[in-house]
């Protein structure tokens, strides 16, 4: 091995010049002729749509403008089939030359900053919100964030698959609440897995989700009408699993997150059940948590005081 | 600078890159592969199933790492957290070795995430140099770099990519990876021969060949791995094990992909090659030919790297 320090001396500057020029031209929306015209080009090489081949050489079937199209065009292409799949239900929602053009005009306001594929979305809810019609049209108002609402039900879900889980940890090593003493809860500290997150909705995407999924035919998708829907997202077996919750679930949920003790979360979340008909915590809590540990693994750790 | 062959890397065989259509008949079939080759980046940050995959093929296949952003050519500053996490995987998937490309990703804080041509010259040769000694120290270990298909060249380069990668590897200390279908590729795009390459460049310094198909446009060839060798491509590597010797052979393949059995099939056709029995592999191929889909996406033609993974959900 050398004994290089690990810091490296200034880029030569016609190099960066080189590389900034041929970005600039392979990733210009409206092609290569017009990027090489454009100001950005060139204000580092004076080379202009007629005057390409002073830096670029042409083969023997190809002048420089087609040969750099072979780059230009591979650009867009690979990035957009890159976040298709990243919202799979989006895109069919939307048929593939609708979301690509979201997905164009997306990757001119926030190209790809990282080293992996994997972030390659994670500023597209943004730029739709930030591309959203004009208020004063309620029906594109609806729409628009229907599909802002199933954007972010997906992003959720392609983070919490690759994120971090339970499934390291032995079935028998997770919180069990049969062990525990009744008179124990209220002072629980219970540890939500890290691969679970809560998700309030809108517009009930995580139903179109399922139907999406379950059918291989065209969307037709009626008017979205608003309809709020809690979620939590988490993943078992290295599989992500949607579940929907009411709205004291939910509180509940929110608040073991955010670290409070069960008492404290429990009353916090009493307003919410109050006005909630279908709930009737002193029946329906210990259900909930057998469940929530048991089956769905919502649950890392719990810890007691005279444990 | 002398070298021992393969920069004393052992000859694996005949290996396979992974792809996620293939993880469940590996876990299940334990094929009898001889190696796998991952792409880093897929696998870096992954702490859910992706990662969970890899670390069983690990226990039972060696691994060899092969990047797609270390963007070695790239004037942005080396990103050392990604080198960071590059060392850490190799370290717990005990990877053979890390490859990645001669090539420049991105400038200017962006990613493209294709693989760009590096100009030829002097400066970017003293430039690229000077990086992979940072990044051999980082990783502690020689790092092994892949040619590229090109499709363009510059005015202002100044030798053949052949005499870079000689220099850049005698300088460095760098092994390399030779992809014979890229040696293919770029020469009908540069109008360069491929002969001329395979004889310029260190064969001791040849840790690894590369095999893939593409796509003729015509005017000018794409590497889409999406299609079987073509015969031109086999003749390239029995040229070059004539000059390098024994080499740790991959069939990259990342479009279209093909049930696992007839992938297997297409390298060991690479075996088949540097054997006395050309019919037995000349069949191979004609029986993968006819299964593959030739239907283009409606996306065109997308050369290479295509490497994503998508969410299980139920």
């Amino acid at each position: 091995m050398s004994n290089s320090t690990e810091t490296a001396s200034p880029a030569p500057a016609e190099l960066e010049s080189v590389q900034r020029w041929m970005q600039a031209v392979i990733t210009h929306p409206d092609g290569v002729l017009k990027g090489a015209d454009s100001e950005a080009a060139q204000q580092l090489i004076n080379a202009g749509a007629g005057k390409l081949e002073s830096v670029v050489t042409r083969s023997r079937k190809l002048g420089a403008a087609d040969r750099l199209a072979i780059y230009a065009n591979a650009y867009y292409a690979r990035l957009l089939d890159c976040l298709g799949e990243v919202f799979p239900v989006l895109k069919r929602t939307l048929g593939e030359e609708v979301f690509n053009g979201f997905g164009f005009g997306y990757l001119q306001s926030y190209p790809s900053q990282s080293y992996t594929l994997q972030h390659l979305g994670q500023h597209f809810i943004t730029y739709l919100d930030e591309t959203r019609p004009d208020s004063s049209d309620s029906a594109a108002g609806d729409w628009t964030e229907f599909l802002i609402n199933l954007a972010r039900l997906e992003w959720t879900i392609y983070d919490v698959f690759d994120g971090p889980g339970l499934e390291s940890i032995e079935a028998s090593d997770l919180p069990d609440f049969l062990e525990l003493s009744q008179t124990n809860w209220l002072d629980l500290h219970i540890q939500t897995a890290p691969c679970l997150q809560l998700l309030t909705v809108d517009y009930p995407v995580n139903d179109h989700y399922t139907a999406v999924r379950a059918s291989d035919d065209e969307i037709e998708l009626a008017f979205p009408q608003p309809s709020r829907q809690h979620l939590a997202i988490s993943r078992r077996d290295y599989i992500v699993r949607r579940y929907q919750l009411n709205s004291t679930q939910f509180a509940l949920l929110e608040a073991l997150q955010e670290g409070l003790p069960l008492g404290d979360a429990l009353e916090r979340c009493l307003d919410v059940a109050e006005q909630d008909n279908d709930v009737d915590l002193e029946t329906d809590l210990p259900q909930w948590f057998r469940n929530w540990s048991a089956e769905i693994c919502f649950f890392a750790k719990v810890t007691s005081p005279q444990r | 600078m002398t070298a021992s062959p393969r920069l004393g890397h052992p000859d694996l065989g005949f290996g396979l890159g992974l792809r996620t259509v293939h993880y469940d008949h590996i876990l299940q079939q334990h094929p009898a592969v001889d190696w796998f080759e991952v792409i880093s980046e897929n696998f870096i940050d992954s702490q859910g199933r992706p990662r969970h995959i890899l670390d069983q093929i690990a226990e039972r296949y060696p691994i060899v790492m092969h990047g797609v952003s270390l963007s070695i050519g790239s004037t942005d500053p080396l990103d050392h957290d990604y080198l960071g996490k590059l060392k850490s995987l190799a370290a717990d998937t005990k990877a053979a070795w890390i490859s990645d490309h001669l090539c420049w990703t991105g400038v200017a804080g962006k990613n493209t995430h294709d693989l760009l041509p590096v100009p030829l010259t002097e400066h970017s040769l003293k430039h690229v140099c000077e990086r992979i000694r940072i990044v051999q120290d980082v990783l502690e270990r020689p790092f092994v770099f892949e040619n590229p298909s090109t499709y363009v060249g510059f005015t202002g380069s100044t030798m053949n990519e052949w005499e870079f990668l000689a220099r850049m590897s005698d300088e460095t200390g760098c092994g390399l990876l030779l992809d014979v279908n890229n040696v293919y590729v770029s020469a009908i795009n540069n109008d360069f021969d491929p002969d001329e390459y395979l004889r310029g460049i260190p064969h001791q310094r040849v840790v690894q060949i590369h095999l893939a198909g593409h796509t003729d446009c015509d005017t000018h060839l794409i590497d889409t791995h999406d299609h079987p060798v073509i015969d031109a491509v086999w003749d390239l590597y029995r040229k070059a094990i004539a000059y390098c010797g024994p080499v740790s052979t991959l069939l990259e393949w990342d479009a279209k992909i093909p049930p696992f059995d007839e992938l297997h099939a297409e390298v060991l056709k690479a075996k088949a090659q540097l054997s006395t029995d050309p019919k037995a592999a000349k069949s191979a191929a004609e029986q993968l030919k006819r299964k593959v889909d030739t239907d283009t996406t409606d996306l065109g033609t997308v050369s290479t790297p295509l490497h994503h993974s998508a969410a299980i959900v139920q």
